[in-house]
């Protein structure tokens, strides 16, 4: 519906993008991602026609937008800009029904029609009960969701928002979204949105746009991108913090100052602890894991030592030894209670193992494990337990040391 | 709301048509205007109070208009033909017709026409220069300061122009630097009603441009506005409200910052299609009044007339400053 064919966008023959061709059909909602100053503004701008292309042209179906007029293009286009506009002692009402604009008449006087749009837009947005307040008074995300209105009352087949959700708080922003991919589904309408929420940006669109480094890539769907290993590239760091392909989402790493932990996890039970190890500055040895259980994923998007098996087979006894090898560094080990069935119920014995072998071992939750140094319940007491035994180690080292 | 403040309108009219600086009773003042008093009584009431009148209540719709759309144009409650040295550079326009008998048009420098029309394109060429410059500085304050300093560049010319000129042209322009209704003849007033017709029959379709333009000019060109034609017509629709009054009555200040600050908080928002004719009612009931207040304060002499709104728009210039919002409520 709407096509690009070789655009280049920027200001004063200074390209941003260059050699963009897009293609957008209706009902399809698209993300434009990228780094800030990436030039997904003037990508969109561009699209909507309120900047001109350097060279190449944006299409709407068949008609190049240059050669349509300014009304027309308002019948088929809305926006919602980053700015939020102050217009005064405007009532949503008052300012929804500006978006009929292209449809009044020089005086500018609302029609019957043009009224019942205006309160029809309104409702789909589920601001109905807003009409009659002052614009100013509201709060960001009804703000956003009035100005998704008005530009839906412009009744137009492409809406176009850059960055709607930024200064929004994670309920609005969701809602926010949720609406927009419920106008995109119902009425048919094509919705391109720059987002900088990647996480909510590849669960929600049907086509992902990447801008960085004046390039312009589409992905149909999202996935697309992620198995390309595109998100990494894109959102690496420099601490080696990096985006989780499984889970879809950003883990933080840390630079481990604290002596190494060994962790006995499984079936999801580590992930919480992991992140919050990680954060405490503790290095991570984990084991044995299964390809593909999440804690396997966090601990090696955290930077742990992972010690793993394939999925579903039982752990052999060198994987067993190679852990053994690899905890004897550690000056703790944590058991965390995984569920326990026919491949994995090596990982009892392994902890039990640990702490035959003198390393102090804090069983997590209700797990059965012999020889146990001590047995909480919460992580907050993981950590005081930890630190308990630091201090013991440096209290150690005092006395050798004179 | 609307019809008490048009009654209000009517009785000040009425008023200044009644009540003047000579010693005519109120009942020989409403006996001249029907005609039937002494002829010297009726050319008074009829030549010189009427014109005064309709004269200070079309300026002051025409302030109203004016300053309600430079303030969409800025996007800000301070704008003003007077602040930001619009009407000075219309004054200079009008000095340099007068005293240096340079025109733009084919009539004489005294002729009504040419000096609208030089008043004009003062008063045009101004606002192109304060958009221009809003165009590349985006802080209110600093337009204002420029504004401001505009208008003494203007004054200043006008000033050496003066010294320029030999004393009876001097004086005939003086009248106008003034700012005062008192010379405001049928000569010069009716050549600007067919104007005036124009400007109010435009008044009609700059609502809907300038509602769009609340919300910023990439939104309103998304909705379909033409910019630069929009923004020339409404550019050159506010020029004419201040060559009127600048013609008529030179410089009258701080109306075209009240009169639509007043509308937005007497109807209640900051809709055009209540704004603008709200804006043009308080800008009548303003001038009408403030040139009644210039005419009796220290009767038989006068104030000039921006001496008297200077009384009540100065502070709220402050108060608007202080109040530190840069928003049209």
């Amino acid at each position: 519906m709407i096509w690009t064919v070789r655009l280049a966008a920027g200001f004063k023959n200074l390209p941003v993008v260059r050699e963009a061709t897009l293609e957008v059909k209706a009902g399809e909602f698209v993300a434009v991602i990228g780094p800030n100053a990436s030039g997904k503004t003037t990508l969109l701008k561009t699209l909507a026609s309120l900047l001109k292309p350097l060279t190449g042209v944006v299409y709407l179906d068949s008609t190049p937008l240059s050669r349509m007029r300014r009304n027309e293009i308002a019948k088929s286009i809305g926006v919602v800009l980053t700015e939020q506009p102050a217009p005064g002692r405007l009532k949503v009402f008052e300012l929804v029904a500006l978006g009929r604009y292209p449809h009044t008449g020089p005086l500018g006087r609302l029609s019957e029609r043009d009224r019942e749009e205006t309160m029809r837009v309104l409702s789909d947005v589920g601001v109905s009960h807003l009409a009659g307040r002052l614009f100013s008074e509201l709060s960001d995300g009804q703000k956003q969701k009035v100005l998704i209105a008005r530009a839906l009352a412009q009744n137009p087949r492409v809406l176009m928002l850059d960055e709607p959700v930024t200064f929004l708080d994670p309920r609005a922003r969701v809602e926010v979204l949720l609406t927009l991919r419920k106008i995109c589904r119902e009425r048919r309408v094509a919705v391109i949105a720059s987002l900088h929420e990647i996480e909510l940006a590849l669960r929600l669109a049907d086509r992902l746009i990447v801008v960085a480094n004046g390039s312009v890539e589409s992905y149909a769907p999202p996935e697309e991108f992620v198995e390309q290993g595109g998100p990494r590239a894109l959102y690496g760091m420099s601490d080696g913090s990096c985006f989780n392909p499984d889970l879809m989402s950003i883990e933080l790493r840390s630079l481990p100052s604290r002596g190494p932990v060994f962790v006995v996890a499984g079936g999801g039970t580590g992930a919480p602890l992991y992140r919050m190890l990680s954060r405490q500055e503790y290095q991570i040895i984990t084991g044995v894991l299964h390809k593909g259980d999440i804690d396997y994923s966090v601990a090696s998007a955290l930077g742990a030592t992972v010690i793993w098996e394939e999925p579903f087979t039982p752990i052999r006894p060198q994987t067993i030894e190679e852990a053994l090898e690899k905890a004897r560094t550690a000056f703790a080990a944590i058991y965390t209670s995984p569920p326990i069935g026919p491949t994995n119920s090596a990982n009892q014995r392994l902890a039990g193992l640990l702490a035959l072998r003198g390393i102090p071992l804090i069983v997590l939750g209700k797990g059965q494990v012999e020889g146990a140094w001590s047995r909480i319940r919460t992580l907050g007491e993981v950590s005081q337990a930890l630190e308990e035994l630091e201090n013991a180690i440096l209290e150690r080292e005092r006395v050798v040391e004179p | 709301m609307a019809l008490g403040l048009i009654a209000l309108l009517m009785a000040l009219f009425t008023l200044s048509i009644l009540v003047g600086g000579g010693s005519l009773s109120l009942t020989d003042a409403f006996a001249a205007l029907l005609g039937s008093s002494s002829p010297e009584n009726n050319t008074i009431v009829q030549s010189i109070r009427l014109p005064r009148a309709l004269a200070s209540l079309l300026c002051g719709a025409a302030l109203g208009v004016s300053g309600a759309i430079l303030q969409t144009l800025f996007r800000n409650p301070l704008a003003d033909p007077y602040v930001l040295g619009i009407s000075s550079g219309s004054s200079l326009a009008l000095g340099v017709s007068i005293l240096l008998g340079v025109t733009l048009g084919w009539w004489g420098p005294y002729n009504p026409y040419s000096l609208y029309l030089s008043a004009f394109v003062g008063a045009l060429a101004v606002m192109v220069l304060m958009i221009s410059i809003s165009g590349l500085v985006r802080s209110i304050t600093t337009i204002l300061v420029v504004g401001v300093m505009v208008g003494y560049v203007a004054y200043a010319a006008t000033s050496i122009l003066q010294t320029l000129v030999e004393i009876e042209r001097l004086r005939i322009f003086v009248y106008w630097t003034l700012g005062s209704f008192s010379g405001a003849r049928w000569s010069l007033l009716a050549p600007s009603l067919p104007l005036l017709a124009a400007c109010l029959a435009l008044s009609a379709v700059i609502a809907k441009p300038l509602d769009a333009l609340l919300l910023g000019e990439d939104y309103a060109r998304s909705m379909g506005m033409r910019l630069g034609a929009a923004r020339l017509g409404l550019v050159a629709l506010a020029s004419m409200g201040v060559a009127l009054v600048t013609t008529v009555a030179g410089p009258v200040g701080f109306v075209g910052l009240c009169a639509p600050y007043l509308a937005r908080q007497l109807s209640k928002t900051s809709s055009h299609r209540l704004v603008i004719p709200y804006a043009m009612l308080m800008g009548s009931i303003l001038v009408v009044s403030a040139d009644l207040a210039s005419r009796l304060v220290i009767r038989p002499l006068e104030l000039p007339i921006t001496a008297v709104t200077s009384l009540f728009g100065a502070p709220l210039v402050i108060y608007l400053l202080l109040r530190g919002r840069s928003v049209l409520g």
